[in-house]
C-alpha cells in the first residue's frame, strides 16, 4: 500500500491518469465500485435535495401560518384598545396607542413592531406619533407591501425579508395590517418576526442531511467494494486456472462449494477440464499405440524382408546361370524389391513424423557446403537424365546446428525431383542467406505445374502426372518427408511453378531453431512472369 | 585364409540365408541361434568378425558384445533394425565397431565385412608419434612411456589414421571412408562413439584431450607429439 502511494506520489497526473485508465480497464472490481459508488452519490444527492427542498418549505409555511396567526391576533387585540378610545387631545391619545403596543407585545412573541400613519388623511390634532422599532427601519418594508397595506384596510399582508437585528441582517417575514383610532384616523400596524430560527433549523438538517449522505456513501462503496470482491473473487479464480489450463497444467481444477451459480460454474469448467485431460491422455495413449505398432510393424517385416532381400541378392548374383525367363525373374524381384524398401522406410519415417517421435541430432553444419556434396552425389544420375546442374552461393557460408543426415535427403529429393520433372532442362541450384535464415532453392525449366498441382504437391503419394513414365521412381512420400524435415528444424519449403516454365522449390531454414525466419532469403517467385 | 564369421541370430532362416550369401563369397560363417550360446561358441571357433542382432531372447547383443570385448578385439558388427537408436548407441557403446540395419544387401553385409578384415593401414613409417603415445604400426602396438596399452583393431586404426596426416583435421565423413569403409549414408556417431572409447583408453584425462583433438564444427585431429 505504501509503495502504491509512493508510486502515485511520483507521478505526473498524466501518468496518474493512464494509470487511473490502465486499472479501470484491468480491474473488474474496480470498475464495479466505482460505477456503483457514481450511482449512489446521484441517487443520495437527488433525496438529499428533495428532503431539503420539502422539509424547507414546510418549516418555512408552518411558521408563516404561525406569525400571521399571530400577528392577526396582535391586530385584534390593538384594534380592541384602540376602540375604547376615548382620548381627547394628543396625550391621550397617544397612551391610547402606547397601550395599543403592549397588548400588541402582549399577544405576540415579536419585539419588531412598526406602526406608520396611512397617508393622505386629513390631519388631526389627536394623531400619534409614526414608530418603528430600530429592525424595521429603512427599506426593510417595502413600498410595495406599504402600498398594498394602504389599499385594503382589512386584509393581511405579509413579505420576506432581511431584518436589520444585531449587526447582520437575518432572515425574517413582515406582516402588515391596518388599525383605526377612532378620531386619529387609521394607521398602517408592521409586526416583524424573525425566521432565523427556522432558518438554522434547516441548516441543521442539511447538515445532518449531508453528514448522512456521506456516511451512506461510505457504507454503500464498502458495500460495493466486499460484494464485487464476493463475485469477482471466483471469477479471477476461474480467470487464473484456465489460464495455467491453457499452458498444460492438466491437473488444475477450480474449487467446487455452495449451490449458487458459481459453483455450478466451477463444476461445469471442472468437468470440461476433466473431459479435455481424458481426451489428451487418450490422444497420448493412441500417440504412443501407434508409436509402438510402427516398431512392431518395422521389426516384424524386417526379419523376412532381410531374408527376401538375401535370397534375391543371391539369385540375382547368379542370373548368369539362370534360365531366361528365370533371370529376368531375378532382375526384377530385384528391382521391385529396391522400392519396396524405400517405401517401407518413407512410410516409418512419416508414421514417426506423426506419432512425433522425431528426435533431431543436430551438429553445426554449413548449408552451401552440403548442398555442393548432395550436387556432387546427383551429378551422374543428372548425367544420366542430360541434365546440367549449375551451383552458386551468394550467401550461407556459416554454420547453423541442424541434423545434418535430414536436411541432406531434403536437398537430395528436390534435386532428385527436379531432374525427373525437369524434362532435362538446367537445374539451377542457388544458396542463399539473409541475418535471419539460409536458403537453398532448386530451380528447373521443366514441366512445371499448375496452381492446383502446386497446392497438391506435398501430398503423400501424390503425383504430378500420374499418366507420364516414372524415370526415377520416388515414393511418392518424398516431399511430405521433406517438409516434415524442413518443418521440425522451424524452417519451411515454399514452391512456384509454372506450367511448361518449369518449377522452383525452396528449404528455408532459420540460423537459429529459436529465431523467426523474417523475410525470405530467397523469393521462390523469381524468375517468374508476374 | 578363409575368414571365420560368427553369426549370432535368434531367426534361423535369416541365420541360414546370412550363412549362404557369405559362403558364396568365400567366408565361412558360423552359426548361433542363441544368446546364451554365444559367447561359448565365440570361444570355440574363435572367428576373425562376429556379427551380431541386437534383440536376441536369453542374452541380448549388446551384452554378448561386452562379454567378447572383455576379453578380445575381434571386430564386431551389430545387425540391427531400424528404430533401435537407443540399444545400437549402448552396442557401439559396449565396443561394438559398425552396425548394419536390416533390410540389408548381401552386398553392403560384405562390404562392411571387408572393411572390419582388410590388413591394418599402409604406412611407410613404422613408426609414428601422437601425443605422449608411440604407435609401432607393424607390430600393432601402442605405447605410453614404454607401457602398452590395448586396443581393439578398430580404436588401432582409426589412431593411426589420425597420426599418419598429423596435418590434417579429419571431418567425421573422413574417417567413417578411411577407417570404416563408407563411402555415403555416414552416421556420424559411429566417429564419436568411437573417439570417446579411445580417449578413455589413451587419454591421461579423457575430458581434456590431448592426443584425439576435437575441431569444433569440423572433426578431430592428432595431438601433437611430445
Amino acid at each position: 500500500m505504501n509503495q502504491l502511494w509512493q508510486r502515485l506520489l511520483a507521478t505526473t497526473p498524466a501518468q496518474a491518469w493512464a494509470g487511473l485508465v490502465r486499472f479501470w480497464r484491468r480491474s473488474l472490481q474496480f470498475r464495479t465500485v466505482l460505477i456503483s459508488l457514481g450511482l449512489t452519490t446521484l441517487a443520495i444527492i437527488s433525496v438529499g435535495i428533495y428532503m431539503s427542498v420539502s422539509i424547507s418549505n414546510d418549516l418555512f409555511s408552518s411558521r408563516l401560518t404561525q406569525v400571521l396567526n399571530e400577528s392577526q391576533r396582535a391586530q385584534a387585540a390593538a384594534q380592541r384598545v384602540l376602540d375604547t378610545s376615548e382620548a381627547t387631545d394628543r396625550i391621550g391619545a397617544q397612551s391610547v396607542m402606547n397601550a395599543a403596543r403592549i397588548a400588541i407585545r402582549d399577544a405576540t412573541s415579536s419585539p419588531y413592531i412598526a406602526v406608520f400613519r396611512v397617508p393622505g388623511q386629513d390631519s388631526s390634532v389627536l394623531a400619534p406619533q409614526d414608530f418603528s422599532s430600530p429592525e424595521l427601519t429603512g427599506d426593510v418594508i417595502t413600498t410595495t407591501l406599504r402600498s398594498d397595506v394602504q389599499t385594503d384596510s382589512s386584509a393581511q399582508f405579509w413579505q420576506s425579508v432581511a431584518l436589520n437585528a444585531s449587526a447582520n441582517r437575518v432572515p425574517g417575514v413582515v406582516v402588515g395590517s391596518q388599525l383605526s383610532l377612532p378620531g386619529g384616523g387609521n394607521y398602517e400596524l408592521y409586526i416583524g418576526y424573525d425566521f432565523s430560527q427556522a432558518e438554522s433549523t434547516l441548516a441543521f438538517v442539511q447538515s445532518v442531511l449531508w453528514f448522512a449522505g456521506v456516511v451512506l456513501l461510505v457504507l454503500s462503496g464498502m458495500v460495493a467494494f466486499f460484494v464485487a470482491r464476493l463475485l469477482v473473487r471466483p471469477i479471477q479464480v476461474a480467470a487464473e486456472t484456465s489460464e495455467r489450463l491453457s499452458q498444460g497444467d492438466l491437473d488444475v481444477r477450480i474449487p467446487e462449494t455452495g449451490e449458487d451459480v458459481m459453483s455450478t460454474l466451477s463444476r461445469s469448467f471442472n468437468s470440461m477440464a476433466n473431459s479435455m485431460q481424458r481426451q489428451l491422455t487418450e490422444l497420448a495413449d493412441l500417440s504412443s499405440i501407434q508409436q509402438r505398432f510402427v516398431a512392431d510393424v518395422s521389426h516384424e517385416l524386417r526379419t523376412p524382408l532381410t531374408t527376401i532381400r538375401l535370397a534375391s541378392d543371391h539369385l540375382y548374383r547368379h542370373r548368369e546361370e539362370l534360365t531366361r525367363d528365370n533371370r529376368r525373374s531375378a532382375e526384377l524381384l530385384q528391382a521391385q524389391l529396391d522400392r519396396f524398401e524405400s517405401l517401407l522406410s518413407d512410410l516409418l519415417e512419416i508414421s514417426r513424423y506423426d506419432a512425433r517421435t522425431i528426435e533431431l541430432e543436430t551438429e553445426p553444419t554449413n548449408v552451401a557446403v552440403l548442398a555442393s556434396d548432395v550436387v556432387g552425389l546427383m551429378m551422374s544420375l543428372a548425367v544420366e537424365n542430360k541434365c546440367e546442374i549449375t551451383v552458386a552461393s551468394p550467401g550461407g557460408h556459416f554454420d547453423i546446428e541442424v541434423d545434418p543426415r535430414r536436411i541432406r535427403r531434403v536437398l537430395i529429393n528436390l534435386i532428385g525431383n527436379a531432374i525427373e520433372h525437369g524434362a532435362g532442362s538446367a537445374i539451377d541450384v542457388r544458396i542463399d542467406s539473409s541475418p535471419t535464415a539460409v536458403a537453398v532453392s532448386v530451380r528447373d525449366y521443366g514441366h512445371g505445374m499448375t496452381p492446383e498441382q502446386v497446392t497438391q504437391v506435398f501430398g503423400r503419394f501424390w503425383r504430378a502426372d500420374s499418366a507420364r513414365k516414372r524415370t526415377i521412381g520416388g515414393t511418392g512420400l518424398g516431399l511430405a518427408i521433406s517438409l516434415e524435415d524442413a518443418r521440425v528444424h522451424g524452417g519451411r519449403i515454399d514452391v512456384w511453378a509454372q506450367e511448361n516454365a518449369g518449377a522452383n522449390f525452396v528449404l528455408t531454414l532459420p540460423r537459429k531453431s529459436d529465431v523467426e525466419i523474417g523475410e525470405l532469403p530467397i523469393d521462390p517467385r523469381e524468375g517468374f512472369d508476374s | 585364409m578363409t575368414h571365420r564369421i560368427l553369426v549370432v541370430d535368434d531367426e534361423d532362416i535369416i541365420l541360414e540365408m546370412v550363412a549362404i550369401a557369405l559362403t558364396d563369397r568365400g567366408y565361412a560363417p558360423v552359426v548361433c541361434n542363441s544368446g546364451t550360446d554365444a559367447l561359448s561358441m565365440f570361444r570355440d571357433t574363435k572367428p576373425d568378425l562376429v556379427l551380431l542382432d541386437i534383440q536376441l531372447p536369453g542374452r541380448d547383443g549388446i551384452e554378448i558384445c561386452r562379454d567378447i570385448r572383455a576379453e578380445s578385439g575381434t571386430p564386431i558388427i551389430m545387425l540391427t533394425a531400424n528404430g533401435e537408436t537407443e540399444s545400437l548407441v549402448l552396442a557401439l557403446e559396449a565396443g561394438a565397431d559398425d552396425y548394419i540395419v536390416k533390410p540389408y544387401k548381401a552386398e553392403e553385409l560384405t562390404a562392411r565385412i571387408r572393411a572390419r578384415l582388410r590388413p591394418a593401414v599402409d604406412s611407410s613409417s613404422k613408426i609414428l608419434g601422437i601425443g605422449d603415445l608411440t604407435i609401432d604400426v607393424t607390430g600393432h602396438e601402442v605405447r605410453r612411456n614404454g607401457e602398452l596399452l590395448s586396443l581393439t583393431p578398430l580404436e588401432f586404426d582409426l589412431l593411426v589414421a589420425l597420426a599418419s596426416q598429423p596435418a590434417v583435421v579429419f571431418t567425421r565423413e573422413m574417417l567413417l571412408e578411411q577407417v570404416w569403409g563408407y563411402q555415403y549414408k555416414a552416421d556420424t556417431r559411429l566417429v564419436n562413439v568411437h573417439v570417446q572409447r579411445l580417449r578413455g583408453k589413451i587419454e591421461e584425462d579423457p575430458d581434456n584431450p590431448s592426443v584425439v583433438m576435437t575441431v569444433r564444427g569440423v572433426g578431430y585431429r592428432a595431438g601433437s607429439v611430445v
